[in-house]
């Protein structure tokens, strides 16, 4: 039965992991049986994800799915403890269920498709005490029913682990909360307004045949009777939001859109209600009912894609670690770092993140501050010395007291500073505030004029033909024309991995002459890379390869980002598998560099002055490996470009546009990589206050500018410019303050976003002139009272479909690929 | 013409079933997850009673 399926094209190649398609490290020969065939996996994470699966039965999973799997953590056993220290928290438990069953929200990372989804249900639903399980594939939310006196949160917590998803603490759970009742408050508005509306429109069938055939008197009342009897209810619990929203906008002072909704429709039913009782005239109950369900069909849509982009913005990597561990008179517990209080005595390990604010106790390190400052050297710190929270530490396990935590950090408060700062950004709004209730203004203004005018001329047809103005003019169309563009805008984005979080940069998007960008992180990896290995002339005997290989193994111990760059190199320059080599007795001595001994040979790697006994003198950023008698090689490290970097830089400057860095680094580092993207305008040594002034002078001079950047230094500059736009890890506090956050590695997404948003700018194009067209064309058929008040709701319901659908077009249509996804 | 007066009551109250019925499903969530169903036509076919851990190990059915 599967040969007529499409199974999507997820077959791993032979050198990508089979669970989540990540290159396979050198030397790694791990693999999974399927079906006889051995299928090879990255790590020891992914390989007992997918023995779980298949073995649990759940194989198809890989046959259906849409999307790659997230790389498994090797070791789940930390964040279980983690989880277990949390089980007796009633507060984390979710909310408390008539049953005494607790409706748990975990927001949970790497559910990318429905295979997903099916693959978490049938994981859990089989768990002791869990009565049910949902998960919201777009919005990454699993939902669990479950008995807190069978099962336990970390069980739950764990069973998803298991599957190579990682769930975060339910901490932010209220506005999802607050989302899903939106979503299921709307439904059972349209629901009721689209079986109400089948049920009159059936009856007015009956009146209109009436009308042209005849009809017993007793029978047409009866009819309109039941009319009036399923419109009620409809008005009153569908039509509900109409009225809230007009008195609203009346009560601030403004009046918008909702008021002349409202007002057609109380009067319509009104005046229905009118003639049914007085047992002469029209009603148009029929009227009331279409009106009301096409307008919440809109509303709807709307509200579906205005969801789809707020969710993947709360996905986004956190600045600060979730967990601390927290150091206790009788050892150490891990808690959620929120709960830190000032004074708490905490445990950073290597590689990790502060979880607050404090001064270290106990320990030397090296801190990777590249977040705030844009700096891409760490930066050595000792006893006494104050760390930020969100900063990451890099050599040694060290131990801090807490100063501040939570919303009190530093970079929170950052954070908080420039939201303020971005709300007062001018908005760059299509329509001027005026323009709304002006309109809203004349409409009325001519609707009783239209009635006045029938008084004279027929006074029967008065009403009808004021009732057909206020539904013809609904500006419908004209006020969903932007709002849907932008929205259908969003969704494509987002299958291109990129988030757009506010609609009108698009439009600001197509008007962008200048692009500027931050470099560390941005235009490069914020990694370092060896970029040229020298070797000691006098040292004969060793090859490059085995050099390489020995500081590669000496590096592996350490958590500094410059291990990294070692690995990296040995898996590209050494193809045959080496012999594993031994080290022992690491010494670390932070900032400088580390020794060991391999094979009784003993070697130190790091910094000139540390490693090499003559070259004391010298202060490079390169890395020197030397044995007991002198240096051996030396390595010079660079941050690399990042994918698709020179292409994107060379398409902008195609088109016209101006490229210029603006960075927070040494200059020798950024004029390397303005040499080699062929930028000439670039400015090294920027603080976040300098880069504001420089890209406030462009601005000054009439520039129009995209900013693209990454780090918390950023920030600022990023929330002042015209157009913002952060890369993948960035910082949560710049992708707050970004108007496009792109989630893929390859900086070739600018091009997708500038492409979308030339789409976007035609199809706004087209619905402003649609909606146009139509309001100003229906109009003086309304006035003179040729058009029906029913048909009038019709015209005005398909205009508005028609914008809504032609924005759709958006996210459906097919376009050539543009540069590649690496998967 | 005068099956009308009984045949809309009936219609009136299907309505209302209908309408409770739409309010309960809503309200079930089972309109919260409209993609991930579609699958499972497809996925089920071949799933066992997932193996569980050992120590959690109990057969049911």
């Amino acid at each position: 039965m599967h040969s007529r399926l499409q199974t999507t094209a997820m077959e791993s190649s032979d050198n990508a992991c089979f669970h989540c398609g990540e290159p396979i490290p050198a030397g790694v020969t791990l693999s999974i049986s399927r079906g006889g065939e051995e299928k090879p996996v990255c790590c020891a994470g992914c390989q007992a994800v997918a023995d779980l699966i298949f073995s649990s039965g759940l194989g198809r999973y890989y046959q259906f799915r849409q999307e790659l799997g997230r790389k498994a953590e090797e070791d789940l056993q930390y964040d279980i403890t983690a989880w277990q220290g949390c089980d007796d928290r009633e507060s984390l438990w979710g909310a408390e269920l008539a049953d005494g069953k607790r409706e748990l929200l975990l927001q949970t990372e790497g559910i990318r498709c429905a295979a997903c989804a099916w693959l978490i249900r049938s994981h859990m639903e089989h768990r002791e005490g869990v009565r049910s399980v949902q998960v919201d594939t777009a919005t990454g939310y699993t939902r669990i029913v479950w008995d807190p006196e069978s099962n336990r949160l970390s069980q739950l917590a764990a069973s998803l682990m298991e599957l190579g998803y990682k769930p975060h603490l339910p901490l932010a759970s209220a506005e999802e909360q607050g989302r899903q009742t939106e979503k299921r408050d709307s439904m059972k508005r349209l629901g009721v307004a689209g079986l109400g509306m089948m049920q009159v429109m059936m009856y007015a069938v009956g009146l209109y045949a009436g009308d042209a055939f005849g009809i017993a008197v007793a029978e047409r009342s009866f009819l309109e009777w039941v009319s009036l009897l399923v419109t009620l209810p409809v008005l009153l619990y569908s039509g509900r939001i109409f009225f809230e929203g007009a008195w609203r906008s009346i009560r601030a002072g403004r009046p918008g859109m909702d008021v002349p909704v409202a007002l057609a429709i109380s009067l319509a039913f009104l005046a229905s209600c009118f003639n049914f009782f007085r047992g002469q005239g029209e009603v148009w109950f029929d009227s009331v009912v279409m009106f009301i369900f096409f307008l919440s069909l809109g509303r709807h849509i709307e509200m579906i894609l205005r969801h789809r982009n707020l969710q993947a913005g709360a996905a986004l990597a956190r600045l600060l670690p979730e967990w601390a561990e927290r150091l206790t008179a009788d050892g150490q517990e891990t808690i959620p770092a929120s709960d830190l209080q000032h004074g708490d005595r905490v445990l950073v390990r290597v590689g990790e993140a502060f979880p607050a604010d404090g001064i270290i106790r106990l320990g030397d390190t090296e801190v990777d501050e590249a977040l705030l400052t844009g700096e891409s050297r760490s930066i050595a710190r000792t006893a006494g010395d104050e760390v930020i929270a969100g900063t990451i530490n890099l050599t040694q396990p060290i131990e801090i007291e807490v100063k501040a935590s939570g919303q009190e950090t530093t970079v929170s408060s950052l954070g908080r500073l420039l939201l303020l700062a971005q709300s007062r950004r001018p908005s760059s709004s299509f329509l001027p505030v005026w323009l709304v209730p002006a309109f809203i203004v004349a409409v009325l203004l001519i609707a009783g004029g239209t009635w006045l005018a029938w008084q004279y001329i027929d006074p029967q047809r008065g009403f009808a033909a004021m009732l057909s103005v206020l539904v013809a003019s609904c500006p419908c169309a004209l006020s969903l024309a932007l709002p849907v563009v932008h929205a259908a805008a969003s969704r494509r984005l987002l299958d291109d991995g990129i988030l757009l979080t506010r609609g009108e940069s698009l439009q600001a998007l197509n008007h962008v002459n200048t692009v500027v960008f931050d470099k560390t992180g941005t235009l490069t990896r914020g990694v370092p890379e060896i970029v040229k290995v020298e070797l000691n002339p006098d040292r004969p005997g060793l090859n490059e390869a085995r050099i390489l290989h020995i500081a590669a193994a000496l590096e592996f111990s350490s958590a500094h980002p410059i291990a990294h760059a070692f690995q990296a190199a040995v898996k590209d320059s050494t193809k045959n598998v080496k012999p594993v080599l031994v080290v022992k007795d690491v010494l670390v001595h932070p900032a400088r560099g580390l020794e060991a001994r391999i094979n009784g040979t003993s070697w130190k790697i790091g910094k000139a002055a540390f490693a090499s006994p003559t070259n004391q003198g010298v202060n490079d950023d390169a890395i020197w490996l030397a044995d007991s008698e002198d240096w051996i090689a030396r390595f010079v490290l660079q941050d690399a470009l990042r994918d698709g970097a020179e292409e994107t830089v060379r398409d902008l400057q195609e088109d016209g546009l101006q490229t210029a860095i603006l960075s927070g680094d040494s200059a020798d580092a950024v004029s390397t990589v303005a040499e080699k993207l062929d930028i000439d305008n670039w400015h090294a040594r920027q603080t976040p206050q300098m880069k504001l002034e420089r890209l406030e002078a462009l601005r000054e001079e009439g520039h129009s500018v995209l900013m693209i950047g990454d780090g918390v230094n950023d920030a600022p500059v990023l929330a002042s410019a015209d157009v913002s736009m952060t890369v993948k890890g960035g910082a949560e506090l710049a992708n707050s303050t970004a108007d496009l956050i792109l989630t893929d590695d390859s900086l070739s997404l600018v091009a997708k976003a500038r492409l979308t948003a030339r789409r976007a700018q035609l199809l706004i194009r087209q619905n402003l002139s649609w909606a146009v067209l139509y309001n100003a064309s229906v109009m003086p058929l309304a006035v003179s009272g040729m058009l029906k008040p029913w048909m009038a709701a019709l015209g005005m319901s398909l205009s508005s479909l028609l914008v809504v659908a032609n924005a759709a077009r958006l996210v459906s249509e097919r376009r050539p690929e543009i540069g590649d996804k690496t998967t | 013409m005068s099956m009308v007066y009984v045949l809309i009551p009936l219609a009136l109250m299907l309505l209302a079933f209908a309408v409770w019925a739409l309010i309960w499903a809503i309200r079930s969530g089972q309109f919260d997850d409209l993609e991930s169903h579609a699958w499972s036509v497809v996925l089920d076919d071949d799933q066992k009673p997932p193996g569980e851990e050992p120590e959690e190990e109990e057969k049911e059915e």
